[in-house]
């Protein structure tokens, strides 16, 4: 068996793997001899064409999609460069772009999430309502809830540590921060007697602080 | 090689959860290596019984579907280094789970635990076959009425015809004082209709309400339905334990009648 040519599918067509090492000429006959026995399967169809594992100039390239053009019923709309570093690039700017929309980006979401429903967002959320015993909420950016935090909340799901949970009432079952999490206490839950304060939850060295929501407390918050 | 037990009743409210709780606590007090498994997957609340809630990351669905491996999914309990709890999830439904997967889960956990409790789901679909899959042995916990009964009688048709040998019959909330008026059936009146072993009574207690709040199983404290439970536990390992004397000191309706008596 030969490996110097190679075909893979992908969505849109065909990635054609050819060996670094091997003579130009032989590769040709071996890309002939692949289209021969795979045009069967291929079938009649338009496909882009990507080049991956040997550099090849324009010509080479053309030469190519004539070969693969003639030994099968496939028609090569165009070809498609494949460059991983660039890939990598354009991936690493995309996500940092994503996290700033996460964080400064956010959207509504109106009524009480009650045991067994868990919401998750793409952005940052602002809940009117409560977060119930049982109930979830999931954000890649802040969560802020107009009503009562008792069941679990997640902020900064893709690992942002500057995220943050404010609650008018906070008394939650578990608060997580992109990797920290943190539960309450065993001690059964005591009557309210004092009042009822809105509160900030936020990562400081490691640890998740449960704070009343004050200036100074606002003044430290990243966005 | 560990047993794994089933608590079922077909009927809700009869208190397999709390059954489960404290014959799982009161195993881990006589120093057995003991799991406890929620299969009510949609509707958990034995995580909330064992006052373990706050604890939960991963459930048993993330378990099956392999998204965790079962080490990091189970709850070690807060009170005994030797119990165990494997959640259930709250946002997906009994057809997360299969039969097949339950029975292969059970298969693992019973290389390393003396007893895998099961707390079935009520009902007879999907949840109750994921629960009983891989049980080698079943309690069946029924409440002495006629509708709880009714239930109990057609679990257990069903746990024979799924050839399970080993059933055993808890009679839970029972009231002495309701019984000797005639207005409620006696243990003995519920084990003639169903036809199985008894392992144990447990009176109707209000301090099951309080340590339920509490999220404290009363198994082995010294109210009457801590005792009862204990006794089952101590049947479940072999021990020959006579049934308890309902009528004992710390029975609430006792004291009350003691003291009209007195006057």
């Amino acid at each position: 068996m030969n490996h110097s040519v190679m075909i893979k599918g992908t969505k849109s067509g065909l990635i054609l793997v050819l060996d670094k090492n091997t003579d130009y000429e032989e590769l040709k006959q071996e890309v002939a001899k692949k289209f021969d026995e795979t045009a069967r399967f291929l079938g009649e169809a338009v496909l882009a064409l990507t080049f991956e594992g040997r550099e090849l100039n324009t010509n080479e390239q053309q030469e190519i999609i004539q070969i693969i053009e003639e030994h099968s019923q496939v028609h090569i709309a165009c070809i498609v460069e494949r460059d991983e570093k660039l890939e990598a690039k354009f991936e690493k700017s995309l996500n940092e772009h994503l996290m700033e929309l996460e964080n400064n980006t956010g959207m509504f979401y109106k009524g009480s999430l009650r045991s067994g429903v868990c919401l998750e967002f793409e952005s940052s959320v602002v809940i009117l309502g409560d977060v119930k015993e049982g109930a979830k909420v999931v954000s890649k950016g802040n969560i802020v809830i107009l009503g009562s935090l008792k069941g679990n909340a997640f902020a900064g799901a893709s690992g942002n540590p500057n995220s943050f949970v404010v609650a008018l009432d906070m008394e939650p079952i578990q608060i997580r921060i992109a990797d920290i999490i943190a539960r309450c206490p065993d001690e059964p839950k005591k009557k309210k007697s004092k009042a009822v304060i809105p509160k900030i939850a936020y990562i400081d060295q490691g640890n998740i602080y449960i704070e009343p929501l004050d200036r100074e407390s606002i003044n430290d918050i990243q966005i | 090689m560990g047993e794994v037990i089933v608590i079922t009743s077909g009927k809700g409210g009869v208190g397999k959860t709390t059954t489960t709780a404290n014959v799982g606590t009161g195993l881990a007090k006589l120093n057995k290596k003991v799991v406890l498994i929620d299969t009510d997957i949609g509707l958990r609340n034995l995580d909330v019984v064992m006052g373990l809630e706050n604890r939960i990351v991963y459930n048993l669905v993330d378990v099956v579907e392999g998204n965790c491996r079962i080490k990091q999914a189970l709850i070690k309990d807060k009170r005994y280094p030797n119990l165990y709890l494997l959640p259930s999830a709250q946002t997906r439904d009994k057809d997360s789970v299969s039969p097949e997967q339950m029975k292969k889960l059970a298969e693992e956990l019973k290389e390393e635990f003396d007893y895998i409790l099961m707390d079935c789901p009520a009902g007879i679909e999907q949840g109750f076959k994921n629960a009983i899959a891989g049980a080698d042995s079943a309690l069946v916990v029924t409440t002495p009425e006629v509708s709880a009964v009714r239930d109990a009688d057609r679990i257990i048709g069903l746990l024979e015809a799924n050839e399970m040998k080993n059933i055993h019959l808890i009679v839970n909330r029972l009231r002495t004082d309701m019984v000797k008026r005639g207005d409620m059936m006696s243990a003995d009146d519920v084990v003639e209709i169903l036809a199985i072993d008894l392992i144990g009574v447990v009176p109707d207690d209000e301090s099951i309400v309080v340590a339920t709040n509490q999220g404290e199983p009363l198994v082995g404290n010294d109210s009457m339905a801590g005792q009862a439970y204990m006794n089952i536990c101590r049947r479940l390992i072999g021990e020959e334990v006579p049934l308890l004397d309902l009528n004992g000191k710390n029975n609430i309706f006792s004291k009350i009648s003691g003291l009209f008596k007195k006057n």
